[in-house]
């Protein structure tokens, strides 16, 4: 197990713009770290700086306390999960999981006892002598983690492992790869722009945008204390809402602020009840297991809202919003940045 | 594999005997005294083949050429193949530079260089041994560029797993790239070994000692067995000339098999 302590990581491709803007990350030994943003926003690069597949152009990459910036990639003691697998078309299964051994020297009755080993773990044993092309795409994915788990690294960087999986699969594979950190006690960190997949397998998050690091906290300080706006908006499902303050309150308010609602902190009423609370006209509706999704139309704006399947009809043509104030969140609507416990003074 | 439409079916293998027949008829030729071939007789004998094996060298002949053909193919593809590598795969200081020289080798025809090679290995007193055949062979830029093409075909993402697996630049090519590009690397084989094979006006040039001769400069010298007055021995000339395709279709037939395609199928996604 080793940390790894990124400071002031700046890159930028040959002819192109800065991708990384001083990115300072400090990984713990053992932590799993998700590093999630939308496309574009420099997060499979920071992933291949870290494998040392790319040089930054400035800044410095240390790796269980050594210098890693000059480092080759063979050098790192890490093992990488690609995207798309890359695994050896030519060779078969046990040779792709046994490839890492063999290239470090372990005699080849070693080297396949292992494969076998990390194949039995992964189920894979049926299949220990077909190659990449005749296996699915679970069992592809299945022999890339197969690869890195037989080499024993102290660290495992994983680029986006579970996208080209479908959903039922994807789910399942999520339960593995959290019960393999438990397993191996290795250091994760983990790419991917799926934010249900950064809460639900992270120790802590690491949320990048345009090069930004914007923030980098546990999964429930990121959602419950989100730093701004970005943030606020690209982890949780449905996503929170945003409504100028001036047009919730009654009273008056500071001008440039924006509340944040979570649709859970949203009470949603068939008729109208007796506090204070909004009539709004449902746009759309969609059900969601024991839940209805509702998208509605109010006077300070669009709203999604979460409601209990069956206390209303599908689709319910109006309905009231209360709002649990002491969960909602105040942003600065210039700079779109959370402001500290100002919840609690509107 | 059973033909789908008996029409075409027979339109190829009427097809397929046209291209044959030249070869076919100076096989069977081969076998002619020469006193019948000029009569239009039929009179059957393996004499042309033991006269151009044992008169006429041809054994030797064929050893020479193998032994020239084999190793510029080996060191033409192994050069080739390691500049294809780097040319696809990393950036240095003047490499495209070097690149497009490499491509411009192509547009020079190759009877331009004939002069400046036989002085060049002149003066390294080359001349009249097997390293003076070879040497001018290995850099085949056509080669080079074909196989970097293909190359710059296989997901890079290959590469960078076998780095993060542990491998040294050079274990990514003879590991990876190399098993990847057997196809072209069998194709370009056969066409630098085809070529080298083919190959007349160098060895005309460079050699001038009987028992350095490759095939081809022994079918001209055949030209000069004269049967009667004016006369050619055809049948000789087509027994040497059998003895000279055989083994081609040897390496083609022990080549096919490598020449298929898909290989870097289930690689990625």
């Amino acid at each position: 197990m080793s940390g790894i302590t990124l400071h002031d990581i700046r890159k930028a491709y040959p002819g192109g713009p800065e991708v990384l803007h001083g990115v300072s990350l400090d990984i713990r030994a053992g932590e799993f770290v998700v590093v999630v943003g939308p496309s574009g926003c420099g997060k499979s690069t920071l992933l291949r700086l870290i494998a040392g597949l790319e040089r930054c152009d400035r800044g410095e990459i240390v790796i269980g306390g050594r210098r890693a910036n000059d480092l080759a990639p063979q050098n790192r003691d890490i093992a990488m999960i690609f995207q798309n697998y890359a695994l050896y078309p030519h060779m078969t299964v046990r040779q792709n999981i046994a490839f890492g051994l063999e290239l470090r020297g372990m005699p080849k009755a070693e080297r396949n006892a292992r494969a076998e080993a990390v194949a039995r773990t992964l189920q894979l044993e049926a299949y220990l002598d077909r190659k990449p092309g005749a296996l699915s795409g679970g069992q592809r994915q299945r022999v890339a983690m197969g690869r890195a788990m037989a080499r024993n690294a102290s660290t495992f960087l994983m680029d986006e492992p579970l996208s080209n999986l479908d959903n039922a699969l994807r789910v399942a594979m999520r339960t593995e790869i959290k019960e393999l950190h438990r397993a191996l006690g290795a250091t994760i960190v983990y790419v991917t722009h799926d934010q249900t997949e950064a809460l639900s397998l992270a120790d802590r998050i690491a949320v990048l945008k345009d090069g930004h690091l914007l923030q980098f906290g546990t999964p429930a300080e990121i959602y419950d204390t989100p730093a701004d706006m970005f943030v606020a908006g690209f982890l949780g499902t449905p996503a929170m809402n945003f409504l100028p303050l001036d047009r919730l309150s009654p009273s008056p308010v500071p001008p440039g602020r924006t509340i944040g609602l979570r649709p859970e902190a949203i009470r949603v009423h068939a008729d109208e009840p007796s506090g204070l609370a909004l009539p709004a006209k449902v746009l759309l509706s969609e059900m969601n297991g024991a839940e209805l999704i509702l998208h509605c139309e109010t006077d300070a704006g669009r709203v999604t809202a979460i409601a209990p399947r069956h206390e209303f009809s599908f689709h319910p043509a109006r309905v009231w919003l209360g709002c649990d104030m002491s969960r909602a969140h105040v942003f600065d609507s210039r700079t779109g940045l959370r402001l500290e416990h100002a919840a609690m003074e509107v | 594999m059973k033909p789908d439409n008996p029409i075409l079916a027979a339109a190829a293998l009427v097809a397929g005997l046209l291209f044959l027949s030249p070869v076919l008829y100076s096989i069977f030729m081969s076998f002619q005294t020469a006193d019948a071939y000029y009569r239009g007789g039929l009179d059957f004998t393996l004499d042309n083949y033991g006269r151009a094996i044992g008169q006429y060298h041809f054994a030797r002949y064929l050893m020479n050429s193998l032994i020239v053909s084999g190793c510029v193919t080996v060191i033409a593809l192994t050069v080739s193949t390691m500049a294809a590598f780097a040319f696809a795969r990393f950036r240095f200081p003047g490499g495209d530079l070097l690149f497009a020289a490499t491509v411009a080798t192509l547009m020079i025809p190759s009877h331009i260089s004939l002069i400046p090679n036989y002085l060049t290995l002149a003066k390294a007193g080359l001349l009249d041994t097997y390293a003076g055949l070879i040497l001018p062979a290995i850099s085949n830029g056509f080669a080079a560029f074909f196989l970097r093409q293909y190359i710059r075909g296989i997901p890079r993402a290959l590469d960078e797993a076998a780095y993060m697996d542990g491998a040294t630049p050079l274990q990514v090519l003879w590991r990876v790239i190399v098993p990847l590009s057997r196809p072209a690397i069998f194709s370009m084989g056969l066409y630098v070994f085809l070529t080298e094979w083919n190959n007349y006006i160098w060895p005309l040039v460079a050699i001038g000692k009987d028992d350095l001769y490759t095939l081809q400069i022994g079918l001209a010298r055949l030209y000069r067995v004269n049967p009667g007055e004016g006369l050619v021995d055809w049948p000789l000339v087509m027994a040497a000339s059998t003895i000279t395709i055989i083994p081609v279709l040897f390496g083609f037939l022990l080549v096919e098999r490598h020449l298929v395609r898909g290989i870097t199928m289930g690689a990625v996604k």
